[in-house]
């Protein structure tokens, strides 16, 4: 089943398409990260999904539900552009979102204590926010989110802002609400934090779908890249596309660069030279990045970050 | 309890925790109690003293009898008025205050100080005032009040000498009979006058005495007059009943409480309605102001719309706020109505007590809590709509002086012209244009308008809420995540036409 769904959804301001025909689905558990550079349709999808705007076109389901405050009980949302009351206390903010995700004011008074206990928050708990540092502002925020014990929390560029301390410390957060069962569906522009959490991608490009599904099937739709040391040129081998001389490696033998053909596999190449006798000193597959995977499917001129 | 509701909550407790709602909140009290006792203090001292040097002994006497009849007149005036409101004339049918107020000749002002003047006639009231009735008090303080000469100040050597000593005293106060009060005025009739070219002297520190040098001057030339008269033959007598001619003539005006005087205190509670209105709407407008620019700029707005509808939010904003407006208007009146019952003298006495009397039909009632919310909400929502349009605090400015001239202009103007005439062009037109009808009505209530005029302006009030409440509704849906420059007219209307960016 699929918490979130999203079918040939276009999003429109004016002349200016955000969303194109955009088709996906979230599968319930694990994470989803949700991959672009800035414009890509990241946040307007989000939003779509949340209901806070509404598609041109297509159909969003979220919870097996027409997207609407009726499912805010269910979600936890965390935007890219954070604020919150400032005159307000740390307790009364995490109780107030709560209560406006429908929890009673006892369940709400709990969780949001537990929360903040738990961000270390305790001693803070009856201080107006405006009070707090930026890193603890940013964990009531979070703590927000999370009262309500959401089935799929929504994480819209969430490490933006963030101290690499703090980054390390939501990154934790995240896959500890995976690992209790929530979903989590995240946004981000860093390839290392996708690459990091996420069990399946969505990439975008201009508001249009390039790629989806796991971080595997990313690299697949790279061509492998090996570097070999041979005494021969492996050129001429089943499945090598093109090789590069990469210098010589002493006594007769050369180093190469190879990159195999669309499909090929690099074990199927290893076993043909031991089947052939093509002798070999060095054998060495390289794994691509989803940096490498983000370059090769959208091009180079997306603003993005390794 | 509805997320509506939950907001409204959320906004009444951040404004209630500000120093600046107590300071509103508290102002209208502050404003009675201080009344009940600074009344004289704050009121300029009216009466003065005079000095008056009568070197030929003729004129002295005459001149202090004339200022004292028409001090009596005055009082007589108050008396008969008073005793006309608590129909207690029988107490002495044939005095001359028993048949209600009017002029009063010398004669009659002279026998009212023959009967014992003011406290022989309290005594005769006294027994048959109803137990309700408030304490007499005369409108009419005695503004001219003679003392001697001060020490030191040559009397016998002339006026030249007499104004030359003088004229430091002049500067400052004398102790008189009523207390102290500022000398304002010297007079030197010399030994001869009416005989020789000798002029009587005057000598004044500036201050207003025109209606002393008046009677001075009256009962100066009517002495002169009256033994030029004597020299060329005229009896005495005859001229004694000469002098006592007056032109007949009958007044009629409308018992005490009705009238111009009625439609008056009717208007007080409202007009006073209509600039609470006015300050209500222009504190709480500004507080919302800054509720929903702090979610805007606070970058609040996309948390909060995840979890409620823009609409939940303006309604929430609404009420909440709303009811700081309520709280603030209830308070006020509850200290006005408390002081009104309980107090005996200041603004709540004097003012609001017999204004709340005279508004004796319960429609009345009805229209201007109906106007006041009405008024209240056509403001405040114009407030909510330049909050969900702007960025800053600095934003909103430029789209509240317009909003706030276009509002208050036409208002004041109103307000003025119906000091002048309740039922006059203006106030009649305003009644009828949605926006300023809520302070038009108010300010007319008092003076007598008809329940088709309510019926008519409420009814056509109601629909413009309703319009306003759908188009804010439409601005919110549209406008919460916009950022950039503020918008001029011609970009709200086409922000707000704009169905499908929801």
């Amino acid at each position: 089943m699929s918490v979130l769904s999203l079918d040939h959804v276009v999003k429109r301001f004016g002349d200016f398409t955000a969303v194109d025909d955009l088709s996906f689905a979230v599968p319930e558990g694990g994470i989803f990260g949700f991959l672009g550079g800035n414009g890509a349709g990241k946040t307007t999808s989000l939003r779509m999904a949340l209901d806070i705007i509404r598609p041109t076109s297509g159909r969003i389901e979220v919870l097996g539900r027409a997207p609407g405050r009726e499912n805010a009980a269910d979600v936890g949302f965390l935007p890219e552009e954070r604020g919150l009351y400032r005159r307000m206390t740390v307790l009364d903010t995490v109780v107030y979102f709560g209560r406006l995700k429908g929890m009673a004011a006892g369940a709400a008074t709990k969780a949001a204590q537990g929360l903040i206990d738990r961000f270390g928050l305790g001693p803070w708990s009856r201080q107006a926010v405006d009070k707090l540092s930026k890193g603890m502002s940013q964990k009531v925020q979070l703590a927000t989110a999370l009262v309500n014990s959401p089935r799929l929390l929504i994480l819209d560029e969430p490490f933006s802002g963030l101290d690499p301390v703090n980054q390390a410390v939501l990154e934790e957060l995240v896959l500890e609400m995976a690992r209790g069962g929530s979903t989590v569906v995240f946004s981000t522009h860093v390839m290392q934090h996708a690459e990091r959490l996420s069990d399946r991608l969505l990439l975008l490009s201009r508001g249009r779908k390039v790629f989806e599904g796991t971080q595997d099937e990313a690299r697949a739709t790279l061509p492998g890249r090996l570097v070999l040391t041979s005494r021969a040129d492996p050129s001429g081998l089943a499945g090598v596309a093109s090789a590069t001389a990469a210098g010589p490696a002493g006594d007769g033998w050369a180093a190469w660069k190879v990159e195999l053909k669309p499909g090929a596999d690099a074990g199927d190449l290893l076993q043909a030279c031991t089947a052939s006798g093509f002798a070999l000193r060095q054998f060495e597959t390289h794994k691509p990045s989803l940096h490498d995977v983000f370059l090769h499917l959208v091009g180079a001129d997306q603003e993005i970050v390794k | 309890m509805s997320r509506a509701l939950l907001i409204a909550a959320r906004e009444y407790r951040q404004i209630a925790a500000t120093r600046g709602f107590w300071v509103v909140l508290l102002m209208i009290p502050l404003m009675i109690a201080v009344s009940q006792f600074a009344g004289k203090l704050i009121t300029p001292q009216a009466s003065v003293a005079y000095v008056l040097v009568d070197a030929s002994g003729q004129y002295a006497p005459a001149i202090q009898h004339r200022m004292e009849l028409s001090y009596q007149r005055a009082v007589l005036g108050d008396l008969a008025a008073y005793v006309q409101k608590w129909k207690v004339g029988s107490a002495s049918p044939g005095a001359v205050w028993a048949s209600g107020p009017r002029w009063f000749s010398d004669a009659e002002a002279q026998t009212f100080i023959a009967q014992g003047g003011l406290p022989a006639a309290l005594g005769q009231i006294a027994p048959r005032l109803p137990a309700d009735a408030t304490p007499f008090k005369s409108a009419e303080p005695r503004l001219y009040i003679p003392v001697d000469p001060p020490a030191g100040v040559p009397i016998d050597q002339g006026p030249d000498a007499f104004g030359a000593a003088m004229a430091g005293p002049l500067q400052g106060d004398v102790v008189t009979h009523d207390g102290k009060r500022p000398l304002t005025l010297a007079v030197y009739i010399p030994k001869d006058f009416g005989a020789s070219a000798d002029p009587a002297r005057v000598w004044s520190n500036g201050r207003s005495t025109g209606p002393l040098i008046d009677t001075i001057r009256a009962e100066l030339t009517g002495r002169l007059r009256a033994q030029a008269l004597q020299t060329s033959g005229l009896a005495p007598a005859v001229f004694t009943r000469i002098e006592s001619l007056a032109a007949p003539m009958t007044i009629a005006n409308p018992p005490e409480g009705r009238g111009r005087a009625q439609v008056v205190v009717r208007s007080l509670l409202p007009l006073a309605l209509v600039y609470l209105l006015l300050i209500t709407v222009m504190v709480t407008g500004a507080m919302m102001l800054q509720s929903v620019i702090e979610e805007r700029s606070n970058k609040l707005m996309e948390s909060m719309l995840a979890c409620v509808r823009p609409s939940e939010l303006m309604y929430g904003k609404l009420i909440g706020i709303g009811g700081i407006g309520l709280t603030t208007v209830v308070f006020w009146a509850a200290c006005a109505v408390g002081a009104a019952f309980f107090a005996a003298q200041g603004m709540a006495a004097d003012f609001l007590k017999p204004s709340l009397v005279a508004l004796n039909h319960p429609w009345i009632w009805g229209a201007m809590v109906f106007y006041f919310l009405a008024g209240y909400l056509v403001v405040s929502m114009i407030y909510l709509g330049i909050g969900a349009l702007s960025d800053s605090m600095q934003d909103a400015q430029a789209y509240l002086m317009p909003v706030v001239a276009v509002i208050m202009l036409p208002t004041v103007l109103m307000m003025a012209a119906t000091a002048q005439n309740p039922n006059g062009v203006l106030p009649h037109v305003l009644s009828w244009i949605p926006i300023y009808t809520p302070f038009a009505m108010l300010a007319r209530l008092g003076s007598g308008v008809s329940q088709v005029e309510v019926l008519g302006t409420g009814a056509m009030l109601i629909l413009f809420l309703a319009v306003e409440l759908y188009l804010l509704g439409r601005l919110f849906q549209v406008s919460l995540l916009r950022t950039g420059q503020p918008l001029k007219l011609g970009g709200v209307i086409k922000l707000i036409r704009q169905s499908e960016a929801v």
